[in-house]
């Protein structure tokens, strides 16, 4: 599972050049934009590597042109891609049979299948757990709010963006055949998602307020509408609402048109006075 | 005034240049809410205000192509706004979300024209081998954006205070209240957005799960997190013990999943 090139030939990257990748890693989407994405960070990226090899404007030209191409992934963990790569064009550098597409063809087979772990581990666990802790202190205005929301998500990022380096770099481009061939990517993103799904759940009960304070009867008898919510189940309206919208985010209605309907029955409901 | 507009300016720099910065949440409302607070000397309404626009935003992230809505603007003029104004959550949420959708307008335009300009300098550079062009094009790109959205900031700032307070003013009591109601509504698009990046018909019961727990016992998101985790690490094992009893004829090439990440 190695990568196991010819032992006469010395590694040309070091580990210092793999360093260099992995702090310019960091602004993967800085110059993102919507004809080619992050291309131009990728190859930003792999320059340390690229000035290595290369010494030959020619040579130096066509292996910035190759890495131009249009790219996207999950930024966090894009090291994986960079190291697979780094490793392919050292070799491409030392094999003169080496075929150069292959750089780019792994590059854009790896970048989907990447984004799909990536994105809903960092965007829908990780975020969130950051999001549901932070948000919790936060509205009671305490400064550990942010603090923790920062450090939940960006210890585990910043770890795991250094060891995809050393990992994409050392195992090449078997790794992710083989952690897609034993079904691991299939656990992690199961993994993920129950994690991710119990949190949006337990933040549908936490988070969303909505009250009926009205009441109906007089007197002694007067019960609020709430109450008698409260009794057929705790936080129903929340629950309702969640399904609601997830509802119409299904019909593909607008977000902004969502939080519109909102509004509308935020304000409806305070002028009949059931707010 | 002129300072705060200042450093409201500079906060949006930094916020976008989370994008320089690993794309590590730096531009968050809940994290600009606590510096914009802390520039117009009230840290605690920055912070709840923040956490606020935070929970009404949770679905506004970038997942591929779509650009959602811009939060660093968005965050820190809802904010300021509100707290210089005196007035409540419910108002820099209600500038805030227009002021975002505005915003996206430009930032469309800077990046569907102008960064793809930069791009083609970018290929002729590559041309050449000049893989100094190649930075130099890539960092003004980004550098770029920051001062753009700094400049909207400061500049919004300062002319949009007194309209803001104005505007304020004329607005019926009912109308306020039916705000802040939406206020606390409005999360929900941000946990519906969420669940339908995650769920499929087999994890389903997992959102019920937390939601029950919560609703119940009243247990702290924390605590919830770490149930979640645990419980995902046994299913998963479960999951593969039945799948390994299922193949057991074939050579099963190690165990790989006990060592990872969770």
């Amino acid at each position: 599972m190695m990568k196991t090139s010819d032992p006469k030939e010395k590694s040309l990257i070091t580990k210092k050049d793999l360093n260099k990748v992995f702090w310019r890693s960091f602004q993967m989407e800085f110059s993102w934009h919507y004809e080619r994405q992050m291309n131009m960070a990728y190859v930003y990226a792999m320059i340390p590597i690229l000035r290595k090899l290369y010494q030959t404007k020619e040579e130096m030209a066509s292996a910035l042109k190759r890495h131009l191409e249009f790219f996207n992934t999950t930024p966090h963990i894009v090291t994986l891609i960079l190291g697979i790569n780094a490793a392919m064009e050292e070799e491409n550098r030392l094999d003169k049979e080496f075929d150069e597409k292959a750089i780019d063809s792994i590059k854009t087979s790896l970048m989907g299948p990447l984004a799909g772990i990536g994105d809903s581990f960092f965007w829908g666990t990780l975020r969130l757990i950051a999001t549901g802790v932070g948000t919790s202190l936060a509205l009671q205005g305490n400064i550990l709010g942010p603090i923790l929301f920062i450090l939940i998500f960006n210890i585990p990022h910043v770890v795991l963006r250094y060891l995809f380096t050393g990992w994409g770099y050392k195992l090449g481009t078997g790794f992710l055949k083989k952690i897609q061939s034993n079904g691991m990517m299939d656990s992690l993103t199961l993994g993920a998602s129950i994690i991710g799904l119990v949190v949006v759940g337990a933040m549908t009960a936490s988070m969303i307020d909505i009250t009926i304070p009205l009441s109906i009867g007089s007197g002694e008898e007067a019960v609020t509408i709430q109450s008698i919510l409260d009794d057929i189940m705790p936080q129903l309206l929340p629950l309702a609402a969640f399904g609601i919208v997830f509802y119409l985010l299904k019909k593909e209605v607008k977000p902004l048109s969502i939080i519109g309907g909102m509004a509308v029955v935020g304000i409806l409901g305070a002028w009949i006075g059931i707010f | 005034m002129i300072l705060q507009a200042v450093l409201l300016g500079v906060i949006a720099f930094i916020a976008q240049s989370e994008y320089a910065l690993g794309t590590s949440l730096l531009s968050r409302p809940i994290v600009t809410g606590l510096f914009t607070g802390i520039a117009l000397g009230d840290i605690k309404t920055g912070i709840i205000m923040g956490a606020t626009l935070e929970l009404a935003f949770i679905g506004s992230f970038s997942v591929g192509a779509s650009i959602p809505p811009d939060v660093v603007t968005g965050g820190i003029l809802g904010t300021a706004f509100a707290i210089t104004a005196g007035a409540g959550t419910e108002t820099a949420l209600l500038l805030g979300l227009p002021i975002a959708t505005l915003t996206l307008i430009l930032k469309n335009i800077y990046l569907g024209l102008v960064i793809p300009t930069m791009n083609h300098k970018a290929d002729s550079y590559a041309e050449m081998g000049n893989y100094k062009g190649v930075e130099r094009m890539h960092l003004i790109a980004g550098f770029g954006l920051s001062l753009m959205l700094a400049l909207i900031v400061s500049i919004s700032y300062s002319i949009g205070n007194n309209a803001v307070q104005s505007f304020l003013n004329v607005i019926p009591e009912f109308v306020q209240t039916g705000l802040t109601v939406a206020t606390g509504i409005i999360p929900a698009l941000g946990f519906a957005m969420l669940a339908r990046l995650l769920i499929n018909k087999s994890v389903a019961p997992y959102f019920f799960l937390g939601f029950i727990i919560v609703a119940y016992l009243d247990i702290p998101i924390t605590g919830i997190a770490i149930f979640g985790a645990i419980l995902a690490v046994i299913i998963v094992n479960i999951m593969n013990f039945t799948k390994k009893n299922e193949q057991s004829a074939q050579t099963t090439d190690g165990e790989v999943l006990d060592d990872e990440d969770f």
